[in-house]
Order: structure tokens, then C-alpha cells, then sequence
């Protein structure tokens, strides 16, 4: 049951879906859908996370069979087989997954015996079916790794007990997935862990196919990816965690840190030395700029992971005054909104800040005009309306970010907080 | 009157949205009748009317966007967005706004029960919220297959509120030309706006049609050129208003800065309001800015006045542009455009003396034709691909034919190392005898210094295979066998 909702953040399923197979190294995606879906999924996550998109294929450079009104009259399955039949021919993909939009939904396109004509002759071309209606792009998110459970990931690969698994932190929906990625990464390795993040350093199929050796699987947000993960320790008996949001700054990357350590059994030494080492780096730079921040009653709006992370390190960390948390992702199910205000209630010193949880813009600004205490905003390029308005300063640092460019920038871990910390600066 | 325009340009006969070939035999071709629409049994992603629809009329103030759709329809509006944020910063806002824009999503329970309920309590929040003039409901895929009636529910709530719903048929499915969708906006816009309201004419008025893509800096020279010729500019539906609408029937004229945008709603204007209209191409270079600007001088019996700009602004512009072609002359140029900016781009380089060698534009009918003929007169051969970007076809061209520059979407070209521009740069000048002097220096600044692109073709691969780049490029374009 999707809400109405005004200025929604990001896409429908298949957007989401298109966002995780553009990150994956040589991987294309054949959209069987109407001639729009293209760009309006990558214009939706893509385009809105900090203005960089995916390199290999994107937007209208992304095989599709255009269904124009013939196709929703007579099915589309002959214009999908020719476009399956040329994407292999041209295309120097390691792989290919063949979507559907709502008009291949609607009408009830057989893409899975179309696409099997394929796989019988040995092509890894899988299909999923992704309707837009079905849901947004945190859907589609779940929506793919379901899929890649099911028909990629295989069985029977040895364990390697220092391999991990990241999942939870949504290429493109987060605008800083790739510099997250690579400090969550970095992080791990620091640990003496080998990482899949599957979106960085040109990991591809391969690491997807083989991913089931792993010894655990690290869920970095709040609520997303709790069905992909029941699933996959069905199936490959790998176990998850949850670190509840994206950890930024020392506090809650060391908290990140011990739950992995925990889970892994890690040697306390090697735990103890790497802790030091980080949080050393991260005071030694802190310590040069003391004061050079005006102290801030702050708001964040964002995604849960980040609105949990940010709200967390500015307040625990920084000493910064929390006043308002709005998340504005629709979020599924009781249990899932309660974890995500108790990561942000529980603080260490600051008085737990008000938590809204809308996706509405409307309502959005509503909560933010009615909030008199605040003088800093840390949102998406959204909110700067609202901030203009009441006159404050705004930093966009969640999704969607249309106003900014993003390479490798981190808010996460140990680096990213100094990143993070560094864009609040304002001079004013 | 003739028989109403559906706004699907495909139903005008003798358009074709898929052909390849060499650019003299192809305008043969066409005259004599025997290019035939056909179809790429592969191709990548469109751009739908949908998008077009909406980002027309994105920047309208005092309106609510409603998309009855699922939520991934109005990803496309990111676009749109931030052009109407920008050019609030370009017009000097303070307080720089959002466009309201709310989607029905349609979802599973839609698409078997009908979305009417959604749609209706879209409209009341809208009203709810900013109490708007305009209510605009796009239709998409989704609301047009399950068979939602939105004139009916449209009309239906119209009774009740003050607001004026005005809904859009900008199906998705419906059309393979996306430049359908400003076609679908503005025969909305007749048919629940200006309904057929006669006003009194104001003789000095021009009405100025201009799509999302047009620059603040764009409409400055526009209405700087217009006012030579003491004509008051009525600049729509970009960064306007109802009130701004509504005085269309009152313009002693009309003509547009596209050449797909608002040309078969100025016919309807001519028909229904006896507004004659210019419609020529888009002003960028000095040929094409000439060609605008007598075309609108003309409708408004200015034309002897016009004579004397064009050559004052002639004398002004052309020692500037004569040393952008002593670095630009005899260069060979690969074009890729949307319809008016493709054949403009193709017109400008004359003025530098550069040398077309291939052509990418959306579609070919009678007015491309037009176009085509002028350019093969200029350049000989060149090849033409008609497609709506494409970039298969595009790079396989572009690899073979090795140009010097590429103009139009620089991401593949600068793959392949070839120096690249662009002359749709929605934020900066483009247009005019002013935009001429800023594209021509930033072609000859990207053409003489290339390093860029040089270097990331070193390192970045386009995702085809080598065996691509032997192939015919217009491999997959399958269908009107009589096709030369």
C-alpha cells in the first residue's frame, strides 16, 4: 500500500533495483517497460544523489524494449526477445537482468520464459519482475537481493571466515554509499576482515555469486533488509547483524566495530590496538579545531540510517543540541520504527529530540517551521526551502542531493565524521 | 477546421523516428515519399512524453503537479526541479522554492481497483495545502492501462472547486516522441484554460513559447531582441503564471524558441484566436538567430526595422565570431541534439566554418527536411541517424567517423576521447547574437585543450563490445524495407 505523497524521495521498485545494478561492476540491466522508465528510474535515485550516475550503463543508455501502445495491445514478449538477443550480441556485459515496468506488469508479459531461451544457451541473463507499482525503491532494494538469492548466489561456496558481507547501505539512495562503502571497508580490513561491499572497487557478479562463503553478513540500516537476510541464512547458512544506522564518528563506529568483533570473535587485542589507532586520528584533527563551530540546535531530515547516524554523532560526539529528527522514508512495520526512535532517543548526555517519521514534503516543512529553537538543518537539497525560510543554516547531506557533487565523500566511520564536520562549517 | 490534433506526433503522416543513412540520399528519399517508418528491434532507453508534460509546466506559479502514477513517474521531475531552483537563483529569489508535486502512486490495489480514489483525494490535498490557481493531473502508464477516466473524475471535482483541474494526456505508451507531451500540455492548456475566450488584441504583444531547457541568460537576449523592435514579450509557460496564460489570446503574435515546442499550438492559436505565428528554428548562430528573428519581424510587420538590427548586431558580433573561426574553420563536427537544438547546432558550426561529417536528431519530417536540404547544400554528405540519442548507434558513428568535436550529451563521445560540448546548457547562454560569442569560444576553449577526455578514454571503457564498433551502426534498424 503505497501513501500519496508530495515531492517523494526517490523511485518506484524499479529505480531501486536499477540504482543496486548500476553500482555492480559490468552488469546490464534490459528494462522491458515503457519508453520513459530509463530515465525516470535513474533520474529518480541517480540523478538525485549528488549528480554522479553509473558509468557503465545508465538512463537512456540502458537496453529497453519501449512499449509503446502495440506492445500493451498484442504483449511485448517478440520486442523483448530482440532486445535480450541484441543486448547479448553488443553489449560487453558479465551479466544481464531483464526488468519489467508497470506496463509489462499490467499486461502480464511471461518474462520468465522468455528470458529461459537465454539461459538454456548458457547466457547469465536472470528475470525478475518489478513492476513500479509494487513499491519504492527501498522495496526494490530487498526486491533485488531477494532475486540474486534466488537465482545467482550460489551454493556450497567454501567458507572463508574472515570474508563479510555489507548490506543495507543503498547505492545511490544514499547520496555517500560509495565513500560509506569504502570506510566501512577500510574499517573492516583494519580488522584483518576481507569485504564484500559489492558496489566498490569493482566488484561484480562474481563477488555476488560467491558471497554465500561468507561468515557474516553486516546489515549497516536501521530496517531494511530483514527478509533478504532470514533468507539467506535459510539458504546458505550465513548469519546477519544489524548495526542499526550508519555509525559516524568514534562513538558509534567503536560500537560498530565491537558488535562485528562480538559476532566474529575477534581477537580483543587486535580490537583494543585498532580502536585506539582511529579514535587517536579522529580527536588529534577534532582537537585542532575547537570552537571553530558555532554551537547548533540542529534537525535532521533524512533516511533512517543517516537521520540515526548524524543525529547520533552531532549530538554524542559533537555536543550539538538535538531538537528534531524527521525521517522521511515510508517505514514498514512497528518494530521498525521503534528501533530506528530509540537509536535516536538513546543518548548519551542531550535531551532525546522530538522524531516525526513522514515522507511528505508538506508535512516536512510543516514540522519544520513549527520547530522555533532551531539553527541548523541537516537535510536533502529539499529542505533548503525550509531553512531559507526560517532564516538557517542548512547543510544538504541526505538523499536526495541535487545540489551538490559527490565522488568518494564519506559521512561514515571514523573519516567521514571529519568530512561531515567539515561541511558544517559555515563562517557565519 | 481539420480534424483535432491527438497530440501523438506519430499521427502526423510522413514522420520517422528510426532511419540511418547518408544525408544527400535521404533527403531524396524523403521527397519523393518513400522513407517509411520503422522500428530498432534493439534499442536502449527513451525519453517518454510524460516527463516532457511535466517539466513544461513544472515552473508555473501558483499550481499543484499531480501525477497519477506510481511513485518512479515523477523521477524525471528531479530534473525539472532543479532547474526551477536554479532559475529562481538566476531571477534573483530570496527564498527559493520547491514545486509542489504530489503522486497519486498508484500501487497493487490501483491497478485492480482503479486509482480514482487516490486521484480525488490528491486534488483535495492540493487544495488543502496551498489552495492553488492550477491543478494539473499527468496521467502515466499505469493510470491510462488500468483505464482510469481522469477528464471524468477531473470534471467531476471541477464542480465543486475553485481551482482549475486541468488533466494531461501524456500517456507513456502513447507516444515515442517525447516531444508529444508539450504538445499534450498545451492542448490541455486550450481546452481548460483559454477555452475558446477571445480578448481584446494588444498589438505590441508577442507571445514567446519557451520549454524548461531555455536559460534565464536565453530569455534576457530573447526579450533584449524583441524589444529592438519595440515588441512586448509575453515569455510562457516557463517561469509564468495563469494571468500570463491567460493573456496568450491577446498577443498580436506568437512564435517559440523550439522547434517542437508549442508549433502545433500556435496553429490551434492562428485557427481559433487569429494569431499569426512565426515558427522557424531555434535562435542559436548567427543564420538561425537571423532566420528567428525576421520570422517573428515579419509576422509583426517589423521587417524593415528587423533589417537594421540584423545588421547592426552583424556588425557588432561578427569581428567576435570571425576569431572564433580562425580557430574553429574546417573542423569536422558530429551533432546530437533533441530536434531544435540538433539542427541549430548543425546551422551554427557554418559560421565557423567547421565541417559536419554526422547528424543525430529524433525525428525526420517535412520541417526537418527543410533543414536537411540547407545542410546538404553546406556540408555534402554527412550521415544521419534518426534516433532519440541511442548511444550504440552514436559511438559506433562516432568511432568510424572520427570527428574532430562532438557536440550534443557529452558522456560517450569523451569516452572516446574526442573533445566534446554542448549546446544545451540550461544555465548559461546559448542563444542569440550574445550566446553565439559564449558557445563558440567554449567549443574552441574544449576543442584546443581536450586533455580530459584525452586521458579518461585511457582508462574508461564504454560497456560494447569491440566487435560492435565493425558493425553496420543501423544494424537493428528493422522495417520500411523501401528505405534507402
Amino acid at each position: 500500500m503505497s501513501e500519496i505523497l508530495e515531492n517523494p524521495r526517490g523511485g518506484c521498485v524499479l529505480a531501486g533495483i536499477n540504482s543496486v545494478l548500476g553500482a555492480i561492476y559490468r552488469v546490464c540491466p534490459i528494462l522491458h517497460s515503457g519508453p520513459g522508465c530509463c530515465m525516470q528510474t535513474c533520474a529518480a535515485e541517480q540523478g538525485q544523489s549528488g549528480n554522479k550516475s553509473s558509468a557503465f550503463v545508465s538512463s537512456v543508455s540502458i537496453p529497453s524494449t519501449n512499449m509503446l501502445e502495440r506492445e500493451v495491445v498484442f504483449g511485448g514478449i517478440k520486442k523483448l526477445k530482440t532486445t535480450i538477443q541484441g543486448a547479448i550480441d553488443i553489449m560487453d556485459a558479465d551479466a544481464f537482468f531483464v526488468l519489467t515496468g508497470c506496463t509489462a506488469g499490467i499486461i502480464g508479459d511471461d518474462i520468465v520464459s522468455a528470458v529461459s531461451e537465454y539461459q538454456d544457451k548458457g547466457y547469465k541473463v536472470y528475470p525478475i519482475e518489478t513492476p513500479g507499482f509494487a513499491g519504492d525503491s527501498n522495496l526494490g532494494y530487498e526486491v533485488i537481493w531477494n532475486a540474486f538469492i534466488d537465482q545467482v548466489i550460489k551454493k556450497d561456496v567454501p567458507r572463508d571466515e574472515k570474508l563479510v558481507n555489507i548490506f543495507g547501505i543503498v547505492p545511490y539512495h544514499d547520496p555517500f554509499w560509495s565513500g560509506n562503502l569504502e570506510e566501512i571497508s577500510r574499517i573492516l580490513r583494519g580488522l584483518g576482515l576481507k569485504v564484500n561491499t559489492f558496489f566498490t572497487e569493482h566488484q561484480g557478479i562474481e563477488t555476488i555469486e560467491n558471497c554465500s562463503g561468507a561468515a557474516l553478513n553486516i546489515i549497516v540500516n536501521p530496517w531494511l533488509f530483514g527478509g533478504p537476510a532470514k533468507k539467506f541464512e535459510e539458504k546458505f547458512g550465513v548469519p546477519s547483524i544489524r548495526y542499526p544506522g550508519l555509525p559516524i564518528g568514534a562513538t558509534d563506529t567503536g560500537r560498530f566495530v565491537r558488535q562485528v568483533a562480538e559476532a566474529l570473535k575477534l581477537d580483543e587485542k587486535l580490537v583494543n590496538d585498532f580502536l585506539e589507532k582511529e579514535e587517536d586520528y579522529v580527536y588529534s584533527y577534532l582537537a585542532q579545531s575547537i570552537g571553530a563551530l558555532s554551537w547548533k540546535r540542529f534537525a535532521v531530515v533524512g533516511d533512517s540510517a543517516s537521520a540515526v547516524g548524524i543525529t547520533r554523532y552531532l549530538a554524542n560526539d559533537y555536543s550539538f543540541t538535538p531538537k528534531l529528527v524527521i525521517i522521511s522514508e515510508p517505514v514498514f512495520g512497528q518494530s521498525n520504527k521503534e528501533r530506528i526512535e530509540k537509536e535516536i532517543t538513546d543518548l548519551e548526555y542531550a535531551v532525546p529530540p522530538k522524531v516525526v517519521f513522514t515522507a511528505d514534503q508538506f508535512e516536512i516543512n510543516r514540522t519544520l517551521a513549527e520547530e522555533e529553537d532551531i539553527t541548523l538543518i541537516v537535510g536533502s537539497s529539499n529542505e533548503r526551502e525550509a531553512a531559507s525560510l526560517k532564516g538557517v543554516q542548512c547543510i544538504a547531506a541526505t538523499f536526495p542531493l541535487k545540489d551538490r557533487l559527490i565522488f568518494n565523500r564519506a559521512i561514515a566511520g571514523y573519516r567521514g565524521s571529519l568530512t561531515l564536520t567539515e561541511d558544517l562549517y559555515d563562517n557565519l | 477546421m481539420a480534424q483535432t490534433y491527438s497530440g501523438v506526433r506519430e499521427s502526423k503522416p510522413g514522420r520517422v523516428n528510426d532511419y540511418g543513412g547518408e544525408s544527400i540520399k535521404t533527403a531524396e528519399a524523403f521527397k519523393k515519399g518513400c522513407l517509411k517508418r520503422a522500428d530498432r528491434s534493439f534499442a536502449q532507453g527513451l525519453q517518454c512524453q510524460q516527463i516532457n508534460s511535466m517539466s513544461a509546466l513544472m515552473s508555473l506559479e501558483d499550481a499543484v503537479f499531480i501525477a497519477h502514477s506510481p511513485q518512479g513517474c515523477v523521477g524525471c521531475t528531479s530534473l525539472a526541479v532543479d532547474m526551477y531552483r536554479v532559475g529562481q537563483a538566476h531571477r534573483g529569489v530570496k527564498h527559493i522554492k520547491n514545486p509542489h508535486i504530489i503522486v497519486t502512486n498508484l500501487d497493487q490495489k490501483s491497478v485492480i481497483f482503479g486509482g480514482e480514489n487516490k486521484l480525488r483525494d490528491s486534488v483535495n490535498l492540493a487544495i488543502e495545502r496551498y489552495n492553488p490557481k492550477l491543478i494539473f493531473v499527468f496521467a502515466s502508464c499505469a493510470s491510462g492501462i488500468i483505464g482510469d477516466d481522469i477528464d471524468a473524475i477531473c470534471s467531476d471535482i471541477q464542480k465543486e472547486v475553485e481551482a482549475l483541474i486541468i488533466p494531461i494526456h501524456c500517456e507513456g505508451f502513447k507516444s515515442k516522441i517525447c516531444a508529444s507531451g508539450f504538445d499534450a500540455a498545451f492542448i490541455s492548456i486550450q481546452k481548460y484554460i483559454l477555452k475558446d475566450t477571445k480578448l481584446p488584441k494588444d498589438e505590441n504583444l508577442v507571445n514567446l513559447f519557451a520549454p524548461v531547457s531555455i536559460s534565464y541568460a536565453d530569455q534576457v537576449e530573447m526579450e533584449r531582441m524583441l524589444g529592438l523592435l519595440g515588441i512586448k514579450t509575453n515569455y510562457i509557460p516557463f517561469y509564468s503564471n495563469l494571468e500570463k496564460i491567460k493573456q496568450i489570446p491577446a498577443a498580436a503574435a506568437s512564435t517559440s524558441i523550439c522547434k517542437v515546442f508549442a508549433d502545433e499550438f500556435m496553429k490551434t492559436l492562428e485557427e481559433k484566436y487569429d494569431i499569426p505565428y512565426s515558427h522557424t528554428v531555434m535562435p542559436i548562430g548567427i543564420r538561425n538567430t537571423d532566420k528567428w528573428f525576421r520570422g517573428i519581424a515579419k509576422v509583426m510587420g517589423k521587417e524593415k526595422e528587423a533589417e537594421e538590427i540584423i545588421a547592426r548586431e552583424h556588425e557588432r558580433v561578427q569581428p567576435l565570431v570571425d576569431k572564433i573561426k580562425a580557430r574553429l574553420q574546417g573542423k569536422r563536427v558530429f551533432i546530437c541534439g533533441g530536434t531544435g537544438r540538433s539542427f541549430a547546432a548543425a546551422a551554427l558550426i557554418d559560421d565557423f566554418g567547421m565541417k559536419l561529417v554526422g547528424l543525430e536528431t529524433p525525428t525526420y519530417d517535412d520541417d526537418a527536411q527543410v533543414d536537411i536540404e540547407y545542410l546538404n547544400g553546406i556540408h555534402g554528405d554527412y550521415v544521419v541517424d534518426i534516433a532519440n540519442m541511442q548511444p550504440f548507434e552514436q559511438v559506433n558513428l562516432v568511432k568510424k567517423l572520427k570527428p574532430d568535436v562532438f557536440i550534443g550529451v557529452p558522456e560517450w563521445a569523451a569516452k572516446l576521447g574526442i573533445p566534446t560540448t554542448h549546446v544545451l546548457d540550461m544555465k548559461r547562454p546559448t542563444m542569440g547574437y550574445d550566446g553565439l560569442i559564449f558557445l563558440g569560444n567554449k567549443i574552441a576553449d574544449q576543442l584546443s585543450n581536450p586533455g580530459f577526455n584525452v586521458k579518461l578514454s585511457k582508462h574508461v571503457r564504454l560497456p560494447y563490445k569491440d566487435s560492435w564498433y565493425d558493425e553496420d551502426a543501423f544494424k537493428y534498424i528493422v522495417g520500411g524495407e523501401e528505405n534507402v
